[in-house]
């Protein structure tokens, strides 16, 4: 192997991993189109989508409302990363029944190099045979697998045959093979599967790679051939660090250069259970924090970990290991949303997949099986070893940014918070574009990125010439402020009854015919009270081009004679309280 | 060794400054480290935009803060109103009154304001440890509902409409909106603090 050039790999690609995954867990989804989403900006966009429902014309991607429009009789399911690590560590036993050198990518695709292995068994063809029959005896169909020089030629020529197939790229084409692809490609090198947003913040999100793929297309570069033939100062100097890793890429060469060096021992972090964990949640929170320890005694020595190898014992004296590689660099949220995967895996094994997998070949029956019972008892000790680390490129620090060391507490104490209650329990506002307050205000997870679902003001109005109109607000019929501090999401129910005591009603034309003098609602102070004052009511009619998804509404802002403000809005026929201004 | 030649520190500097409309107000200068605040006051009255102007003058300061929302309802936009940097400022939500002493107590020790409102079968237990914990961490707590021990410091709201007042007789509450029309434009929040035995009224113009 001349230096610069790529180790010889074989890639196992398992397409719509998600779907399969789900699968297995529930068979009424079997032979039905079925989408799973991911949270995005604003509404969940589809991950994954299985053979049915791409026939239909359903990409990943799509939001969820133009997938079901386009294929009827469509079910969704949410992501679920532990349902897929759990669905894949079968995969890879039967993978590793072949090779042990095994690195997984994320749940449906995982690696290994091929040199040992080729020539046991005599030749590349032949490990991939192997491998795809391997596979196929856990009961997953559809498994792809290719062979090249380097993770991401390997992971293209998995790409290319059909269901079922194989493509074996022969030693030193690479680089011919990657050039009539087109540079959209670059993208795959930075997907790393589900909830990658959170973890894959070190170097450059899957985003910038795409970034720089639609501008080479705009260059006249529209395959990984004419991007490779430029030189790689020129490209540097025009594309900076994001450009010369995918120009490393396209010429068919690693990701990184080569380490010369192995780590130090002395990064391995190694936390032992007293008592021993039984259960998944125990584990993977000492998990976490091992891998801020990690990271943070790599971050010392200026070292990033692109692989690292995830050990457990348990008490029986049993022995697992699992290398997990990342696009970029592991990050310790990264890091640990590996190792609990990889626990999630090990714990949660089926027995019957356990059975199934059992090697036809190359083991001994009795060692893999006794290699595999990890769930039969706790787990007292964890190791995360670097396996590959490269220098870290950095990360700048904010200039204005106050102390880091408050910054580092305030994260940890968060994340320990996310750890006890789930993600999605703590939570920071954004405020964005909207009419009334609860759309202003998009909650976003910690840790996730701070972006608006909606723009608060047009982009567009302040390029046609009038400076002014960059200013305005594009939310007409906006409710004024100033912004109540409880806003009731959704409205809790209430009364608005006029001087007479019934219901207060609006009509067609917005006017209000008994103007309303008494609110009732439990929230309120003794239960509400008289209306001193009030304005409105202001009618709203929001997408009254759609029948499906229109909503007609009315608001009033009451004061209360006990000096209680709050916002009422009337919708067929039924008040509600939205907010109080406590 | 720096353990022993640390330089003193003295009470006055352990003071989470507060500016905006609560600047000066408070003994001190501003809410004191390793002590806990209870806010009171009945629905509707402004207890929660006392304490989002609490967490604008921490954020504001630089430091980080977190609000523990039982009910899910604390306004962001309202946060922002009052001045709050939001992205250093933490809501969380779906706590379990069983986990809310552990959730507390962990934003305690990395957080330097918690704004925490308290589920009604809080033990007395559980605020006493809290308290120690928050005044060996050097963080402010301040808590909102039933608070089952005793606090250092006391700020009720009340609303507008409080006769004998510091500086003569109030006639607070929402201005703007009147029978004769108009719309909600501000509040002028009647405050007591109680500190050490004694109680103070003041008026604030939001």
């Amino acid at each position: 192997m001349s230096a610069g050039s790529a180790e010889r790999t074989c890639c196992v690609w398992c397409p719509d991993w998600p779907v399969v995954a789900w699968r297995q867990a529930d068979d009424a989804l079997i032979d039905r189109p079925v989408v799973v989403l991911e949270p995005a900006a604003g509404a969940p966009v589809v991950r994954a989508a299985s053979i049915e429902a791409r026939a239909e014309g359903v990409r990943a991607g799509l939001r969820r409302r133009e997938a079901e429009s386009r294929c009827p009789g469509l079910v969704a399911v949410d992501v679920d990363p532990l349902l897929e690590a759990r669905a894949f560590e079968a995969v890879a036993r039967a993978v590793e029944s072949i090779t042990p050198r095994l690195v997984l990518d994320r749940p449906g695709r995982c690696a290994f190099p091929t040199r040992g292995p080729a020539r046991y068994f005599g030749g590349d063809e032949e490990v991939a045979t192997q491998i795809m029959s391997a596979v196929e005896t856990i009961g997953v169909a559809d498994v792809r697998v290719g062979i090249a020089d380097g993770a991401f030629p390997a992971l293209l020529a998995a790409r290319g045959p059909g269901p079922g197939a194989t493509w074996v790229v022969p030693p030193g084409e690479s680089a011919e093979f990657l050039a009539s692809w087109p540079v959209g490609v670059l993208r795959l090198a930075g997907d790393t599967g589900p909830g990658s947003g959170v973890g894959s913040g070190v170097e450059e999100s899957p985003d910038a790679a795409g970034a720089l793929a639609d501008l080479l297309v705009r260059l006249g570069m529209p395959t990984l051939g004419a991007f490779a033939a430029l030189s790689e100062s020129a490209v540097t100097g025009r594309f900076g660090r994001t450009g010369a890793r995918a120009h490393r890429l396209a010429r068919g060469l690693d990701e990184h250069p080569p380490a010369l060096t192995r780590p130090p021992p002395d990064l391995t972090e190694t936390a032992e259970l007293d008592p021993p964990a039984q259960r998944l949640d125990v584990t993977a929170f000492a998990a976490k924090a091992m891998a801020d320890r990690f990271s943070a005694a790599l971050a010392d020595r200026g070292l990033a970990c692109t692989r690292v190898v995830v050990e457990a014992e348990t008490e029986h004296g049993e022995r697992l290991s699992r290398c997990w590689r990342h696009d970029g660099a592991l990050d310790a949220p990264a890091l640990a949303e590996r190792v609990r995967w990889q626990l999630e895996g090990w714990f949660a094994a089926p027995p019957s997949r356990r059975s199934c997998a059992r090697p036809r070949a190359a083991q001994d029956d009795a060692a893999f099986e006794e290699s595999y019972e990890p769930s039969t008892a706790g787990i007292i000790m964890l190791r995360l070893v670097p396996d590959c680390v490269v220098p870290a490129t950095g990360r700048q620090l904010g200039f204005w940014g106050g102390d880091p060391a408050a910054a580092d507490r305030a994260a940890r104490a968060l994340a320990r918070v996310q750890g006890l209650l789930g993600p999605g329990a703590v939570t920071t506002p954004v405020l964005q574009g909207g009419r009334s307050h609860d759309e202003r205000v998009r909650w976003v997870p910690w840790g996730e990125p701070r972006e608006p679902a909606r723009p608060d003001r047009d982009a567009r109005s302040g390029i046609d010439g009038d400076p002014a109109a960059g200013d305005a607000p594009t939310w007409p019929g906006r409710v004024p402020d100033p912004a109540p501090a409880r806003v009731y999401e959704p409205p809790r129910p209430a009364e608005l009854l006029d001087a007479q005591g019934r219901p207060v009603t609006v009509t067609g034309r917005g006017e209000c015919p008994a103007p309303p003098a008494h609110l009732r609602s439990d929230v309120l102070p003794d239960g509400g009270g008289t209306i001193a004052a009030w304005a409105g009511p202001w009618p709203e009619d929001l997408r009254w081009w759609d029948r499906l998804t229109r909503r007609r509404r009315a608001r009033w802002q009451i004061l209360t004679d006990t000096g209680v403000a709050a916002l009422v809005v009337l919708e067929s026929g039924r008040a509600a309280l939205e907010a109080v201004y406590d | 060794m720096a353990q022993r030649v640390r330089p003193t520190v003295l009470a006055a500097e352990r003071v989470v400054p507060v500016s905006g409309m609560l600047e000066g107000l408070l003994p001190g200068g501003g809410l004191q480290r390793g002590s806990v605040t209870a806010l009171d006051g009945p629905p509707g009255r402004g207890v929660t935009s006392l304490a989002l102007h609490l967490i604008a003058a921490t954020t504001a300061a630089g430091e980080w803060a977190a609000f523990i929302d039982l009910d899910g309802s604390v306004g962001g936009l309202a946060a922002a109103e009052a001045g709050a940097a939001l992205d250093r400022t933490a809501v969380v939500r779906g706590v379990p009154p069983d986990r809310w002493a552990a959730v507390t107590a962990s934003l305690v020790d990395g957080l330097t304001m918690v704004v925490a409102e308290v589920p009604s079968r809080c033990r007395a237990s559980d605020a006493r440890r809290l308290t120690a914990r928050v005044r060996e961490r050097d963080a402010v707590l301040v808590v909102t509902g039933a608070w089952p021990v005793e606090a250092a410091l006391t700020l009720r709201a009340m609303g507008g409409a409080v006769t004998g007042a510091v500086g003569g007789e109030v006639d607070g509450g929402w201005s703007g909106l009147t029978p004769e029309g108009g719309l909600l434009e501000q509040r002028c929040l009647c405050v007591a603090i109680e500190h050490r035995g004694a109680t103070r009224t003041v008026a604030l113009a939001g």
